[in-house]
């Protein structure tokens, strides 16, 4: 029941995200609400498969690495959709959409069922994984605010009046969208890496117990740390805070890349 | 009677007959009363701009219809009949419904997009309305004009991007810093195109305005016109240290804004961006100051350039406001067939009904004491049978009229039932 709705969800998102990447060539109004439904619809369906799924097998839908990423995508969409909103970015789709969909082929193609070992049966454990899910899930689109920061940076600077200069919203407005999702992701990690190394030190007797997911975590960790406190006391902004978001986005995708491809505690 | 347009405009006619042929308003009404006068046209707007003078109207012989109106119109303003004949361009019917759309819609206009044609139709007519040369076509043929233009308005971006140097500055400072409320602006120097730029700004909410200038009385001077702070010329970095848009334009040989000066002037203001309009030529700010990071700097070809840009994004954005007008004069011609016939559909419901009503009286009068229930077979077997009949002519009529050949058919049915010519 779960994996045929979930591949409903990923064809919602498949369908959004060839729509949202037409609208960014033209400029049709009823191109972005039909991009803007079958996103809705999509993530109507996810939220089905992940409820499907969580009743089933009787535990937060969060057992397994795929489980977590299924989840990750589900609140990424969720901000995406408010972020739109409320920054008026309507093109933000075209950028966002592209990485649902990459990570959600990734889940789709993933086991359906890993599941959790005995030693995380904790209360702990689920929220552990889904404050850091709630954290990456802000920080995929702290990346995509800082992209967009960039193309049209460079627009504005080599005078470039093309797709990105029409379409992106200014500079100001997505420096504000990235320095928000930072401050919302930041705390999010936060906790959730403390809460994983305490429990990892309880369980396995170790912090870090060369766990390739959690090495990585803390280096993105400290690189968005840096960002906030640049951004908070030195007063960052523009472009070097975008370079900085580009960065601990990249540690991120290793985390993530690590965790998918490397066998560790993660992985299980 | 024929809905027609006739005129000369932009593309047509040179300005000097554009110009003797534009038409004030008093003079305006005194022009539709004169043609209405003279019971060729039915009804009549006249639509007078610097770009265009056109008739519309509805009358049985257009033809003799725009004549008529463009001999009263040259002889009021003063013009030989015969050198305007070639210059002179008629649209009917389906045509004449295509062209109001798409001048109201500006997609006619010399810069296509720009809003003042819009609100220049609605004074011409407010004008013939006040004139009452204004019937039930012209009435909805405007109105509807007036709905496409807005719709195009807000479904296309045809108005959207500045078409003006100074509003192409504007728009750069939008993308920038998104609302502009509470910007600094500096002047640096005074001239009539950065004096422009600069109110846009303050249109836009940016606060406050610093002018400098090497001679003080006249940063004084700009800086009154523009409720803004004079600053002494010696003051500029710091000045530049503490705006977040810079408009330049003085006569200065060499660079008034170097790289060293705005280093200086970016150093205390974290990150803080800053935006050079340069408008002077030679230039006043050294080119080099736009690779610093957060500061964007446009020279004069820099912003034609953005214009250029723009422009041929409202030749994009009017081949899609073509196609919604093109779909807009289809429904309105649909909706106007309808209505032409319609008539004859009433007249010919009327005419059978009447026959009906007075066969089953007559009917009834041959049967003293019927009951009830046969009184109402009869009411029900008489409406059955013309409804059934009806049904073929109305549908013919109705898809007649969509294929634009209406009139033709409501002839043949009005002879074949006996409707008496319409009115």
């Amino acid at each position: 029941m779960h994996p045929t709705i979930f591949n409903l969800a990923v064809i919602g998102y498949i369908c959004a995200t060839g729509l949202a990447l037409a609208y960014l060539v033209q400029r049709e109004e009823l191109i972005y609400r039909l991009a803007d439904l079958a996103t809705l619809a999509g993530w109507a369906l996810h939220t089905l498969a992940l409820v499907v799924l969580g009743v089933e097998s009787g535990r937060p839908p969060l057992g397994s690495l795929p489980q977590a990423i299924s989840m990750a995508v589900w609140v990424i969409v969720l901000l995406a959709m408010w972020a739109e909103r409320q920054y008026g970015v309507k093109v933000l789709g075209a950028f966002v959409l592209p990485i649902v969909v990459l990570l959600s082929l990734k889940v789709a193609a993933g086991r359906p069922l890993g599941e959790i070992t005995p030693t995380l049966r904790n209360a702990w454990i689920w929220v552990h994984i889904a404050l850091a899910l709630v954290g990456i899930a802000a920080f995929v689109l702290n990346f995509v605010g800082a992209l967009m920061y960039l193309l049209q940076d460079w627009s504005l600077k080599h005078k470039r009046t093309g797709t990105f200069y029409y379409r992106l919203p200014s500079l100001a407005t997505l420096d504000r969208l990235t320095y928000r999702t930072l401050a919302l992701g930041f705390p999010f990690l936060t906790t959730g890496l403390i809460l994983g190394a305490l429990w990892a030190g309880s369980a396995w007797g170790s912090v870090f117990a060369f766990d390739p997911l959690a090495l990585f975590s803390f280096l993105a960790w400290a690189i968005y740390a840096a960002t906030l406190a640049g951004r908070a006391a030195a007063g960052w902004s523009g472009r070097r805070a975008a370079y900085f978001a580009l960065v601990g986005f990249a540690a991120l995708a290793l985390t993530l890349g690590a965790g998918l491809f490397f066998p560790g505690r993660h992985g299980s | 009677m024929p809905l027609f347009v006739a005129g000369i405009n932009h593309r047509t006619a040179p300005v000097a007959v554009r110009e003797q042929l534009a038409v004030e308003e008093d003079k305006l009404r005194e022009l539709l009363r004169d043609v209405q006068a003279t019971g060729v046209t039915g009804e009549l707007v006249i639509l007078s701009t610097c770009n265009r003078v056109e008739v519309y109207g509805v009358a049985d012989a257009p033809g003799e219809a725009r004549a008529v109106a463009f001999r009263h119109l040259c002889r009021h303003r003063g013009v030989a009949e015969a050198s305007l004949e070639p210059m002179l361009y008629v649209h009917v019917e389906a045509d004449a419904v295509r062209h109001a759309f798409r001048v109201a819609a500006s997609l006619d206009s010399m810069m296509i997009g720009e809003p003042q044609i819009l609100g220049q139709m609605k004074d011409a007519f407010a004008v013939a309305q006040a004139c009452e040369t204004v019937g039930p076509t012209l009435h909805v043929l405007f109105t509807q004009a007036f709905n496409v233009a807005k719709r195009v308005r807000t479904e296309t971006e045809i108005g959207r991007h500045a078409v003006s140097v100074s509003f192409a500055a504007v728009e750069l400072a939008k993308k920038i810093f998104d609302g502009l409320g509470g910007r600094a602006v500096l002047l640096v120097g005074a001239g009539k195109m950065s004096e422009l730029a600069a109110k846009h700004l303050v249109e836009q909410g940016a606060y406050p305005i610093y002018v400098t200038n090497r001679t003080w009385a006249r940063a004084q001077e700009l800086a009154r016109a523009l409720s803004g702070t004079p600053v002494p010329w010696d003051d500029l970095g710091p000045a530049m240290a503490g705006a977040d848009i810079v408009i330049t334009s003085t006569g200065a040989a060499g660079h008034v804004v170097t790289r060293g000066s705005v280093q200086q002037a970016m150093a205390g203001r974290r990150s803080r961006p800053l935006f050079f309009i340069d408008i002077a030529v030679p230039r006043d700010v050294e080119p080099s100051v736009g690779t610093l990071p957060g500061v964007y700097c446009y020279d004069i070809d820099d912003l034609r350039q953005v214009v250029d840009a723009n422009i041929r994004e409202r030749r994009r954005e009017a081949q899609r406001a073509e196609a919604l007008a093109e779909r807009e004069v289809a429904k309105f011609l649909a909706r106007l067939g309808d209505a032409e016939v319609v008539p004859t559909i009433v007249s010919l419901r009327e005419r059978l009904e009447t026959i009906r009503v007075a066969e089953v009286r007559k009917a009834l009068a041959r049967l003293p004491g019927a009951p009830p229930e046969t009184r109402e077979a009869l009411e029900a077997v008489s409406t059955a049978i013309i409804n059934k009949v009806l049904h073929a002519p109305i549908t013919k009529l109705r898809e007649s009229s969509r294929a634009g050949a209406g009139r033709s058919w409501t002839d043949v049915v009005s002879e074949l039932f006996g409707l008496g010519r319409k009115p």
